[in-house]
């Protein structure tokens, strides 16, 4: 209502000033010529052409946009502020310039760029809404045409300009139509994409890596422009602090595209090398819905090292914004010694790869050196606890599966490749305990017993070595000592990931279907602790915990070298599952949070 | 094929229709965008807010669930992890990093593990049992802990206007 009233009121006042005009000068060009000379009549005159401006809009907008959502407007009205502000800041460089054609032409520009601004939300909208029609279609293509030709025309245009009269403020909108170009081309793009998901019947898992290169090659282009356009307008005129703010943006959005494009590469690298298929079985186990899409998973899927198993393309998304399991947040990145483990799965027969850390001490890979351990595994028996508690031969041959088993979970089949690799495997424990001398203490306080890696192995009959085979042993030579460092980096990467498994228990017990709270890292792996000293008090129980055994039945997370390491931590309580690893006596948690939780856990169940 | 944030939101509507959790109702402003819900939410029993029926929208970024959505009361809202514009502060709708309060562990926060209607359960436990240690509402937050009898009295009083109810 109030814009038909200013509307009108300007119509008013601009016949009022021409008649006034006409009625002085009675003739066309003196009229012209008083009106251009009188101040308070050129004002009603830009005051009327600025509201024909907006209703022409407003028209254009009918046409191309029909109503604006709430949203459109809101963020149309934002850009608009900015541009507008960057326009004064433009009039100021260019004041020399400055006359009512300036002006228009800036005003032009400002109007065709909020067309563009719309057109992008339009755009952008197709993915939200169920409904596209075919009027949708229509008004997108023809205002991208139309777009498209005005911007072409309009850098043409400043491009012929500056040819033949040299630089002047052609030069600005020149440059900016050409980022109003790309951006056309850049929604165009967009809209093809859009349009073709639209019609295919499955989801088009390779939209999202499209989009993801369309954008980071128009934000090179626009980086390019924004820097040529500084430089010259620096070298020219002065510095164009008017541009600078979208510059910024500009470059942000680049590099944001980049480094998107840089993970998504890495995810799905990640993917194709690290994570196996997820099998029909493991599907049908898994009740069979990516919890990403909500959405039954009958194409390609992945299963993780956690065990949890989702579709590779939502999986892909995911990876770009975050490398963690979306279920136990399991840090991906951080998991690799435990992805060798499915890794091996895959293809049981590839040797060790050469790089092999483990495979450095060639000496330990040498059974001879070891008298009489003619078996195929060379640390058979090198146990020290088992060594020290378990004297009698029996014991031994139960126990010498252990540290081979432990980290090659699910994998009883085994054969001697896979034995022989997990021994190398168990070898990195191994090398920093060679330089034990044979006195040592019979206990001593292994730091990492608590998360059960597979227990140091240093051999067995030190005592019976001579001098030089205990020389050979320690080692000397680079590789040996490469070997030892990588061996203890190795440590701390098991300890950095049994910390992880340890918040993705509080994790994994906070969404499931448990009652009790789970303990924090620190206290669980004291717990543990407290396990591992109770295991080195009792030789019996020792040998009885069979990870192989105890791992598989264990939880559902059987598969992951960790779980089962942990599992087996706990010789007395073999079901260590993600629900029942919760302490009764709870850690002295925040009494408000806890009330919390519980709330929300009666909510679920009165749901359930 | 629509795009997966849509099927996804579509499918949690469903959901929601055929299966609604006690006191809440949510769904779509318009069927045309599902990127923006109005939700209904009935204070929890037993509470100060008990009987209060609360109105919130929430609007989804193109990228759901790989993002959070925003939640905001559109009512009037007195409550340690309600902005007093009526934007709801709490774990669930932060994803791990994002962390305006710097108070949560990454267990309670925003991975598309969640949905909906666990937003709005944890909302309904929120009412429940303010966590007085995010500063949402700082106001909020020092009379929920010193002064229980006033911020009961003011949790009636919307209560009260939520339903209509002169004071
Ligand atoms: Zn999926
Ligand atoms: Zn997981």
């Amino acid at each position: 209502m109030r814009s038909i009233g200013i509307s009108l009121l300007s119509f008013m006042l601009t016949t009022v000033v021409i008649a006034n005009a006409y009625y002085q000068k009675k003739q066309f060009y003196p009229s012209v010529v008083y009106i251009t000379k009188s101040n308070p009549s050129m004002a009603v005159i830009y005051i009327q052409a600025f509201v024909v401006i907006l209703m022409f809009g407003k028209l254009m907008n009918r046409i191309f946009f029909g109503q604006l959502r709430t949203a459109e407007f809101e963020h149309l009205m934002e850009r608009a502020w900015y541009a507008v502000t960057e326009t004064c800041l433009a009039f100021t460089v260019f004041r020399d310039d400055f006359n009512p054609k300036f002006v228009a032409l800036f005003t032009l520009l400002l109007f065709l760029k909020s067309f563009h601004w719309l057109a992008e939300d339009r755009v952008d909208y197709m993915e939200r809404s169920p409904v596209i029609s075919l009027l949708f279609h229509l008004r997108v293509l023809s205002l991208l045409t139309v777009l498209g030709a005005l911007d072409m025309y309009f850098v043409q245009h400043a491009y012929l300009s500056t040819i033949t009269k040299g630089a002047s403020v052609q030069l600005v909108f020149g440059f900016e139509y050409a980022i109003l170009a790309t951006m056309v081309v850049n929604v165009a793009i967009k809209y093809a994409l859009h349009t073709v998901d639209l019609n295919s019947e499955m989801p088009w898992e390779n939209k999202a890596v499209f989009l993801l290169y369309t954008e980071l090659i128009m934000g090179f282009i626009k980086v390019i422009l924004y820097v040529l356009f500084v430089i010259i307008m620096v070298r020219i005129y002065t510095l164009p602090l008017f541009a600078f703010r979208p510059m910024y943006y500009t470059i942000r959005n680049f590099k944001k595209a980049f480094n998107d494009v840089i993970l998504s590469r890495r995810a799905i690298h990640n993917m194709n090398t690290l994570y196996p298929d997820a099998t029909a079985e493991e599907l049908q186990n898994a009740d069979n819905v990516c919890i990403i899409c909500r959405e039954e998973m009958v194409t390609a899927s992945k299963k993780l090292p956690c065990n949890h198993i989702f579709h590779t393309a939502c999986l892909r998304s995911w990876f770009q914004r975050q490398q963690t399991c979306p279920t136990c947040r399991l840090n991906i990145l951080q998991t690799n010694i435990p992805t060798a483990a499915p890794r091996r799965e895959e293809r049981p027969r590839v040797p060790p790869q050469p790089p092999n850390p483990f495979a450095a001490p060639n000496l330990f890979a040498n059974p001879n050196l070891f008298g009489r351990n003619d078996n195929a595994n060379p640390f058979a028996g090198m146990n020290p606890f088992q060594q020290i508690l378990n004297p009698n031969e029996q014991n031994q041959n139960a126990a010498n599966q252990a540290p081979g088993q432990a980290p090659g979970p699910s994998a009883p089949t085994g054969g001697d490749q896979n034995n022989a690799q997990s021994g190398s495997t168990s070898n990195t424990q191994t090398t920093p305990n060679n330089t034990i001398p044979p006195m040592f203490p019979p206990f001593p306080p292994f730091p990492f017993m608590p998360f059960m890696i597979p227990p140091p192995l240093p051999p067995e009959h030190l005592r019976r070595l001579t001098e030089d085979e205990l020389k050979r042993l320690e080692g000397q030579e680079r590789e040996n000592v490469e070997a030892r460092i990588q061996c203890l980096r190795n440590i701390q990467i098991m300890l950095d990931t049994a910390i992880l498994m340890m918040q993705q228990y509080s994790a994994a017990a906070s969404f499931s279907t448990i009652t009790s709270q789970v303990p924090p890292p620190d206290r669980s792996s004291a717990a543990s602790a407290e396990a591992a000293s109770r295991e080195t008090n009792a030789p019996d129980t020792n040998s009885a915990s069979d990870p192989g055994d105890a791992a598989p039945t264990t939880s559902s997370n059987a598969n992951d070298p960790q779980f089962s390491a942990t599992s087996s931590a706990d010789p007395e309580n073999n079901n260590v599952e993600m629900s029942t690893s919760a302490s009764p006596e709870g850690p002295p948690e925040d009494e408000v949070r806890k009330r919390r939780l519980q709330h929300f856990q009666r909510q679920l169940e009165q749901q359930q | 094929m629509a795009g997966s944030a849509l099927r996804r939101l579509m499918a949690e509507y469903k959901q929601l229709t055929l299966n609604p959790p006690e006191g809440i109702i949510a769904g779509p402003v318009n069927e045309e965008n599902f990127f923006e819900w109005e939700a209904l939410i009935t204070g929890p029993e037993g509470t100060c807010f008990e009987g209060g029926v609360f109105p919130a929208k929430l609007v989804f970024p193109p990228d759901y669930p790989l993002s959070p959505p925003k939640m905001q009361f559109t009512c009037e809202m007195f409550h340690p992890n309600i902005y007093s514009d009526g934007r709801v502060c709490i774990s669930i709708l932060h994803a791990p990093g994002d962390d305006p309060m710097g108070y949560e562990s990454s267990a309670e926060r925003w991975s598309p593990v969640q949905s909906v209607e666990k937003i709005l359960l944890s909302v309904v436990s929120m009412l429940a049992e303010p966590n007085d240690e995010s500063g949402a509402n700082v106001d909020a937050a020092k009379m929920w802990r010193e002064n229980r009898d006033e911020f009961n009295k003011i949790a009636q009083r919307i209560v009260r206007r939520t339903l209509g109810i002169p004071n």
